[in-house]
């Protein structure tokens, strides 16, 4: 007899009532740079953080949407501008949303807290950001960045864009999770999704657009990207380097 | 009444609505952007494009209640227009700011960005319309945030992904996609033709996988 697994808990409906596996992905970076918004999440909010290798984004809220968490002064270093536009091209790439928050640095205690003045150069990366239709939220400290991420993962849920599987693979499956995620441009959450959804790698291979977007919760383009790596016809000549011939 | 669709922002103009002549604002908006006034604005402060407006919030209106409130509710159901909201956020109305952010931002999905003065604010407007004026000039590239479709080579990917069967390394991995072309293809061979490419065991290992 199957046992229901705790994926199933996220299904039921109540009104008002939050569902206890409202689930968040944390890139491991985040332990060391923000361990206050993580035991929020899980000690105030009550919420599933898990852990894991993401590389894209700080964080994952659903199937869909993409979080990262910015200091204040990062936007306003026009040294980090190139650092800060390939991440954000490339998070673009991977998933549907994304949202930065932008979280005003720490002072330090005995540090007095200078009206800095406000550049022209922030105006401008905040300007970009909006056209570039990134959403962007504003937080004083972890705590409150903590309350957002669990605000968006609530919306998240409203549009049924939940991240709904069981997020730690164990033994084989855990080999198949890191096949999925060396797809490029593939989110973590899609590679569970394809996990959980398909019973074996040909399964995945020989499904249609329409049912990798349903089984992995990916947009219709990102499916046709994901169909299109699968079948792609491999051709050696287009190998960045040619490969020394192996004479053994 | 004269609807906001219908005014035409000439290129890399601001229209203010008429109740800002004259205001800080507008003073400093002059000689850094073209900017002429209309009265037929309605809940619009500022018009930036064909399409993107802004909404002003005052310190004085956060703390008179929910009157702002509605206006943006009543905004967002009349209009096509993108809005961005800006909000003076000051040391008397900081409070407010987590409950506007959650209302304008995750409620109605709009653009919310915090200044601290209509001098900061009129700063960041010149900012928004420099944007403006980049989009509608076809410019789009100029956007270091948005994305530039590269068509990446998926060679080495694949090389990649395939080397995360069990068994194989770089080389089988090579010998497999050189045979038999896609990942598509790798999985559709049967046991017997793999064991021809990289033998018995590998083989078995792939086709368990």
């Amino acid at each position: 007899i199957p046992v229901p697994g705790p994926s199933l808990a996220g299904n039921s409906r109540v009104p008002g009532e939050q569902s206890p596996s409202l689930c968040i992905l944390a890139d491991s970076r985040e332990i060391s740079s923000g361990l206050e918004v993580i035991s929020c999440l899980r000690a105030v909010h009550g919420l599933r953080v898990q852990v894991c290798s993401l590389g894209s984004s700080d964080y994952i809220v659903s199937n869909r949407l993409g979080v990262d968490r910015l200091l204040q002064s990062e936007l306003q270093s026009p040294g980090n501008r190139n650092k800060l536009s390939q991440r954000l091209q490339r998070l673009q790439g991977i998933f549907e949303r994304i949202c930065v928050i932008v979280e005003t640095d720490r002072v330090r205690s005995g540090e007095i807290s200078r009206l800095s003045q406000r550049t022209q150069y922030y105006d401008g990366v905040l300007s970009a950001l909006v056209q570039a239709g990134i959403k962007i939220l504003f937080s004083s400290c972890q705590e409150e960045t903590a309350a957002l991420l669990k605000d968006l993962a609530l919306l998240e849920h409203r549009k049924d864009a939940a991240i709904q599987v069981p997020t730690e693979p164990e033994g084989h499956r855990q080999h198949i999770l890191n096949f999925y995620l060396s797809i490029p441009n593939l989110s973590y959450g899609a590679a569970l999704n394809l996990c959980h959804s398909f019973g074996s790698i040909t399964a995945v291979a020989n499904s249609s657009v329409p049912a990798l977007a349903a089984g992995a919760q990916l947009s219709r383009p990102q499916a046709e990207e994901l169909h299109r790596f699968l079948r792609h016809d491999f051709d050696l000549q287009l190998l960045p380097q040619p490969l020394p011939a192996k004479g053994k | 009444a004269l609807t906001v669709g219908s005014i035409v922002v000439p290129y890399g103009h601001v229209i203010g609505n008429e109740k800002w002549r004259g205001s800080e604002i507008a003073q400093r908006l002059q000689g850094k952007v073209r900017l002429a006034f209309e009265d037929g604005l309605g809940l619009v402060d500022f018009l930036l494009s064909n399409r993107t407006c802004i909404l002003l919030i005052s310190e004085a209106d956060l703390v008179a209640g929910d009157e702002f409130k509605r206006r943006l509710v009543k905004f967002r159901n009349a209009s096509s227009l993108r809005g961005i909201v800006i909000v003076e956020k000051t040391l008397i109305s900081d409070q407010y700011y987590l409950g506007v952010q959650k209302l304008v931002v995750l409620e109605l999905g709009m653009v919310l960005l915090p200044v601290a003065n209509q001098g900061e604010a009129s700063q960041l407007i010149v900012q928004l319309v420099s944007f403006c004026v980049r989009e509608q000039g076809r410019e789009r590239g100029a956007n270091p945030f948005v994305r530039r479709q590269r068509a990446g080579l998926a060679e080495p990917a694949a090389l990649r992904s395939v080397q995360h069967i069990p068994g194989v390394g770089k080389a089988k991995a090579l010998l497999l996609l050189r045979r038999f072309g896609s990942i598509h293809g790798l999985c559709n061979t049967p046991v017997s033709e793999l064991e021809q490419v990289v033998g018995q065991t590998a083989a078995q290992q792939i086709y368990t996988f």
